[in-house]
């Protein structure tokens, strides 16, 4: 085979590439393969070629090139072989798919650029980016890339497959034989490396040669040395000590992993314990969203019997209610039925008759259908009494002036709680208004006397004293303070109020009129009567004009009536007609004028509008320019610490406001005699309508109810703020944190509790979210 | 037993309803127990059936009682939609549902005789993001070479602090050919484009605090990004002053001098000089108004940092003392200069306002040398607390106002001599580095951001009225609270770790919109690089309208 020259200039001109190649194209539809190449800077010499015979001949092309342009060899196939005498510019090999390609001297940049076949040797450097973008389709052979010396700077980039060898070779004083930034984005594929490495990007990781790695590059470098016609430094490049190898991370390695975590670098380099250490130490303690014991949001607490359940905390003498219920729920029937007299004597007659009831008003089960029979269970206890008897304790002494309900109420409970006491009563009876004044119609007059006479044999057989028809003057007020060891002054309210109008002196003072028919006297009051006044009392004025013989009866105020309900449609059955408002003008023989010019007639004017206490018998130092007593917030005179006021004797109000006060007045007279510091009456908190469950009961009719014994009452009560031991707390509780837990009280008794582990519990709330009674109460860590 | 009130409140007229499906619920308890609201209780309902079963009418009753989960209505502490009982809850059974035609607008004001407060940003989106009507247009295609993000190296520095002109530069030659500065000239720190602030410690919890400190120190030291963050102005912990890490902190000064106290007497323990001061003049998301920080959060270590007693502590909405820029720089940059010898550069920041271009103006002047920077908060920032009229309804968008001021500064040839920094709501689509690269167009020399780094550690509100109860202390997330239970919910190094990650990540991103404008260094002012397909917004920002 003969050697085609190709000289690329002729007759002094020189060929353009075009024409360069178009030779090299022609030549080789002639069946020539070796070319020698006198080349001028002509570009692209090399590929892609094959000869006539095609690429697999192994005879192959060949070109010897002296002086070529950019890309000698670019595109090459397999079977071309390029020998470049010197140097050649850039793109040495670029997208070489399978040629061998020998630069004798130095390659320009980008050489092998992209090479994915063949073989490219550089018997000198080459320039940036070289090896890049190399590749290595397993459909052929794996390219190789040999460079003598060094390469410029990001070389063997995005660098996918094949083989790269960079020797060193008498770079051995460089900083960097890939200079800087090499090997940026390379995913595979080696590049063996001679020789000082720096400035790699973190895509890649050195390596240490395995023996796979000399084998091939003890092979490899015969051949490249003998290409390159240099096999005499084999031996000095053969020392593998210098040599490694670069490796693209593993997929997964590739991102940067710091020396230090965060977490480290907190522990070893940050402020040491944190820079807020001082306040919350060193803790570093992250919780979970849930969590139990000191963590949690909130935490419950099994509050029974520590909120005031509404028929208690609206009864003004706090009869708990709730309690006597709760009793009976207990099989303990007596011990419930008794338990209303630790607080008042009148459970059959004020409680089941005369009260209106404010316990039953407010009682929480009206919202499911009626309220708990309260005044019939007050009945139930005065029909079941069993008391026994009361000793003095306490040699003590205490005087109450007065004795209708706060009287006694005071007296009883000063009595209970093992005082002597001495009444002194201005009537012939005890009882005050209760007895005076209130219509048979509306008092059993026979369960009064009894209560009346219990309270008496009780107070005598305790060794108090009942004094009646005895009247207080000043002198004999101071000489009951410096005897006794207090006083209550419960004197009640005996002046009526009347009007300062024309015509007031034919105007009856209503008190004084029931108090004449309660005596069983008769009093004339003519078919048509007036009552002055519509609250509770004028109420009992009109059933008592009807009942000496009045045909109509108007009552008339200058307000909605304040009586109740219940006293107004009594009134209204009788036929008795209520007006306002009305403001009267002055009263005539005809009757009442009000100020519009209404004339209404009346045989009789009776005025209800409230009565006030005489006090006068204290003297004007214990009263006000009212004529009131001077008190503090305990009803104590400021006059003199020994002495405390109740009842109508300070305001008017119902009998159980007065049961009340007088049961405080003795309360606070113990405290007193023993050196304690004074208490309010109620000082309970009343539980929140929504903290007790009434979904739970069932809606029943009023036959049904009518229908249920009194005692019976414990399955409509609704137990406030105390715990009916259901257990829906324990079964609902999704941590299973609630038990039961019995104990013996002081008094041998057994009592019941329900305790949350702290330690299982959550704070969830569900056993509050489902506690019928209002019992568990979540208290939250977050408020404040 | 509860009654209705037409005229109180009731669950219709909620923001956010609570949807429960007892089918599916367990009554695990768990949504209750993590509800730091208080919004959902246990409770019991009876279920009561009539039917008739027989060949003619068999009436049968039956009622049954079911305890379900139940929203607690109130007028004004309600459930927030922060979504934690959805999150824990097992079953999907419970989840809050945003009320779109709620009326607690009208309910809060008429029930309370109060201005709803809240934390957050502006939830009304009228106008759209300008931002987002901006692409980077002009790219470098077979024209000028684009530059390789992943293989070029890029200087992304910012200037903080006061740069002087070269014909200002006090440099001579002295005999022997050296090159001399004759007088002392201010400091000017270069920085990341990107600082952190500025949010109080009482604002963030001490972990979220501490853990956005860590975060800046770790891109410092292991990644060597030199990130800065404004403390805000709740004080400093002593720790931390009188720690290295002192130099990556701008120190700020607000209305309220909180802290500064402790800060003025561990100076003789510094180790490092901050990084800056910062002059807290105003703030975007609610100009005209002073910090607010509500009795809830007011805890212990606060009380101590802040030398205050519990209670809504207001800070002033000026200056008091302060009556004109004139006097402003004279007292703030003067005094904050000389307090670190001058060593330290001293910047103000403003809410962006239609007056910004005349105070910046103003500062431009700067006869002493001591504006090291102009802070222009917009609109659309973030803040733990205020009232909700001044989020929604006071304020001025950050674009073009940042732009205005950019350009009065290039008339005067001065771009550059008192660096702008611009902020509120920048990040708010989640991707900082965009906004953040088209400001820089604009005139930006690098931009702020706080509320982005909430959310980045685990915020669960976002500016549709989600959550947004960072004032009430009560923060689900444990990021605004100073609660010591809440705030342990909050992990000092996965927040950390994530504040680093989206610096990260917003590195990168620079660095890949730089390149295709071919720029190695930030493109301040390089708003040829912008185009819009809104002509409005061309026409106000002076860039290119496309279509």
């Amino acid at each position: 085979m003969n050697v085609t020259i190709i000289d690329s200039l002729q007759d002094g001109k020189r060929l353009s590439t075009r024409e360069l190649l178009d030779i090299i194209y022609e030549k080789i539809n002639l069946g020539f393969n070796e070319f020698k190449i006198l080349a001028s800077g002509q570009h692209d010499i090399g590929g892609p070629l094959w000869s006539k015979n095609g690429a697999k001949d192994n005879a192959g092309l060949v070109f010897h090139v002296t002086n070529p342009g950019q890309r000698v060899g670019s595109m090459g196939m397999s079977g071309t072989k390029i020998v470049v005498h010197g140097s050649a510019p850039a793109d040495v090999g670029w997208l070489n798919s399978g040629a061998e390609i020998v630069v004798l001297g130095d390659g320009g940049d980008t050489t092998a650029h992209c090479c994915a076949g063949g073989k490219i040797y550089i018997g000198g450097r080459v320039g940036t980016r070289s090896g890049a973008l190399m590749k290595h389709d397993p459909k052929f052979e794996e390219p190789e890339f040999w460079v003598l010396k060094n390469t410029g700077s990001f070389s063997f980039e995005f660098m996918g497959g094949g083989k790269a060898v960079v020797c060193g070779y008498g770079c051995e004083d460089l900083k960097s034989v890939l200079s800087n930034r090499s090997c940026c984005g390379m995913v595979g594929g080696v590049v063996y490396v001679r020789g000082n490495v720096e400035g790699l990007t973190a895509d890649v990781d050195i390596y240490p040669l395995d023996d796979a790695d000399k084998d091939f590059l003890i092979k490899g470098l015969k051949t490249f040395l003998k290409e390159i016609e240099k096999p005499e430094i084999y031996d000095e490049l053969i020392d593998f000590n210098r040599w490694r190898k670069i490796l693209a991370k593993p997929y997964d390695k590739k991102k940067f992993v710091p020396e230090l975590s965060i977490s480290e670098f907190r522990q070893q380099k940050w402020v040491k314990g944190g820079i807020f250490s001082e306040f919350f130490g060193s803790d570093n303690e992250v919780i979970d969203l849930i969590n139990t014991g000191e963590n949690r949001l909130r935490i419950p607490s099994w509050d029974n019997n520590l909120k005031t359940p509404p028929c208690e905390f609206d009864c003004p003498v706090s009869i708990p209610t709730q309690k006597r219920i709760a009793l009976l729920r207990e099989g303990k029937i007596q011990e419930a039925l008794n338990l209303i007299y630790r607080y008042s004597p009148f459970p059959g007659s004020v409680c089941g008759q005369v009260c209106p009831n404010l316990c039953m008003q407010t009682c929480s089960r009206k919202s499911v259908d009626e309220a708990i029979k309260v005044a019939e269970l007050g009945v139930k206890s005065f029909e079941n009494i069993d008391l026994g008897e009361f000793k003095p304790t306490k040699n003590k002494t205490v005087a109450i002036i007065g004795a209708g309900v706060t009287g006694l109420s005071a007296a009883w409970n000063l009595m209970r709680l093992g005082y002597n006491v001495e009444i002194f009563e201005k009537d012939t009876e005890i009882g005050g208004k209760l007895r005076q004044v209130i219509p048979a119609e509306r008092l059993n007059q026979d369960i009064l006397n009894i209560e009346l006479e219990i309270l008496k044999s009780s107070i005598t057989t305790a060794g108090g004293k009942i004094n009646t028809s005895y009247n207080i003057d000043k002198e004999e007020f101071e000489r009951i303070q410096d005897d006794y060891d207090a006083v209550v002054v419960a004197v009640g309210a005996q002046n009526p109020f009347v009007l300062p109008v024309e015509g007031k002196e034919r105007i009856i003072k209503g008190l004084d009129f029931l108090k004449e028919i309660n005596k069983g006297n008769k009093f004339g009051v003519g078919n048509n009567v007036v009552v002055i006044g519509a609250g509770n009392a004028a109420m009992d004025v009109v059933l008592g004009a009807y009942k000496v013989g009045a045909k109509n009866v108007t009552a008339i105020d200058i307000q909605k009536p304040a009586a109740f309900e219940k006293e107004i449609e009594a009134a209204k059955s009788l036929g008795a007609k209520i007006m306002y408002p009305c403001f009267t003008e002055k009263v005539t023989p005809e009757g009442v004028y009000l100020n519009n010019g209404t004339l209404l007639k009346a045989d009789s004017v009776i005025i209800a509008i409230g009565d006030r206490a005489d006090l006068s018998f204290t003297g004007d130092e214990f009263l006000n320019e009212r004529k009131q007593p001077l008190l503090n917030q305990f009803n104590q005179s400021l006059k003199a610490d020994n002495v405390f006021f109740a009842g109508d004797s300070i305001r008017q109000g119902l009998f159980c406001d007065g049961i009340g006060q007088g049961r405080s007045a003795a309360l606070n007279i113990d405290r007193f005699l023993e050196g304690k510091p004074l208490q309010p009456y109620k000082n309970g908190k009343k539980i929140k309508p929504d903290e007790v469950k009434d979904a739970y009961y069932r809606t029943m009719k009023k036959s049904e109810i009518c229908a249920l014994d009194t005692l019976d009452e414990t399955q409509r009560c609704l137990s406030c703020a105390g715990c009916r031991d259901c257990k829906m707390c324990l079964t609902s509780c999704p941590r299973g944190a609630i038990e039961r837990v019995e104990f013996q009280n002081a008094d041998g008794s057994t009592a019941f509790a329900y305790i949350s582990d702290e330690k299982k519990c959550i704070g969830c709330g569900i056993c509050a979210g489902v506690c019928p009674c209002g019992i568990w109460t979540m208290k939250s860590r977050l408020e404040g | 037993m509860e009654t209705v009130d037409i005229t109180g409140i009731s669950k219709s007229d909620l923001k956010w309803q609570i949807e429960h499906n007892q089918d599916k619920c367990t009554l695990c308890g768990k949504c209750v127990a993590v509800c730091t609201m208080g919004a959902i209780k246990a409770d019991v309902q009876k279920r009561r059936k009539v039917t008739s079963c027989g060949d003619c009418p068999t009436p049968q009753v039956s009622e049954t009682v079911v305890p379900v989960i139940k929203q607690i209505v109130t007028s004004s502490k309600n459930c927030v939609g922060c979504e934690l009982c959805a999150k824990v809850c097992p079953n999907e059974a419970i989840k809050p549902v945003l009320n779109e035609k709620n009326r607690m607008n009208v309910k809060y004001r008429a029930l309370n005789a109060e201005s709803p407060k809240r934390g957050g940003r502006t939830n009304l989106h009228t106008e759209g993001r300008t931002l987002d009507k901006i692409k980077i247009g002009r790219i470098s295609q077979m024209t000028d070479p684009s530059l390789d993000a992943l293989r070029h190296t890029f200087e992304l520095l910012a200037p903080f602090g006061r740069v002087l002109p070269p014909e200002n530069l006090p440099f001579s030659v002295d005999e022997s050919g050296n090159l001399k500065i004759d007088k002392k000239i201010p400091t000017t720190r270069w920085i990341y484009p990107i600082i952190i602030g500025d949010m109080s410690i009482g604002a963030l919890s001490p972990r979220l605090w501490e853990a956005i400190c860590i975060a800046v120190a770790y891109l410092n030291e292991v990644h060597n990004l030199p990130i800065r963050m404004c403390t805000g102005e709740g004080g400093v912990p002593e720790k931390l002053l009188k720690s290295k890490y002192l130099k990556y902190m701008i120190l700020q000064i607000a209305s309220g001098h909180f802290g500064w106290n402790r800060i003025i007497n561990s100076m003789p323990e510094m180790v490092e000089d901050p990084a800056g001061i910062l002059i807290k003049i105003g703030q975007g998301a609610k100009p005209g108004d002073g910090g607010l920080l509500l009795s809830k959060k007011v805890e212990k270590h606060i009380q101590e940092i802040r030398g205050v007693p519990k209670s809504d502590l207001l800070s002033p909405p000026n200056h008091q003392g302060l009556y004109s820029i004139e006097e402003s720089v004279q007292k703030m940059f003067l005094s904050m200069n000389a307090a670190f010898k001058f060593k330290v550069p001293v910047a103000i920041k403003v809410a962006a306002s239609v007056t910004s271009v005349s105070v910046y103006n103003n500062l431009l002047r700067d006869p002493y040398d001591i504006v090291g920077g102009f802070f222009l908060d917009g609109i659309a920032g973030g803040t733990g607390a205020a009232h909700e009229t001044s989020l929604d309804h006071t304020g001025h968008p950050i674009v073009s106002r940042l732009r205005d001021c950019y350009n009065a500064a290039v008339h005067q040839g001065k771009q550059g001599q008192i660096p702008l920094w611009a902020a509120g709501g920048l990040g708010m689509s989640g991707n900082l580095a965009a906004d953040a690269f088209k400001m820089i167009c604009l005139g930006a020399n690098g931009v702020f951001t706080g509320r982005l780094m909430l959310q980045i550690a685990g915020c669960l509100g976002n500016d549709w009225g989600k959550c947004n109860a960072c004032n009430t202390g009560l923060c689900p997330a444990g990021l605004t609270t100073q609660h010591p239970i809440l705030m342990k919910r909050l992990d000092i190094d996965k927040v950390a770790q994530n504040i680093v990650n989206y610096f990260l990540a917003t590195h990168t991103e620079l660095k890949k919109l730089m390149a295709p404008i071919g720029n190695s260094t930030l493109p301040v002012g390089r708003s040829d690089a912008l185009i819009t397909v809104d002509k409005n917004v061309a026409e106000r920002l002076g860039i290119q309208h496309v279509c």
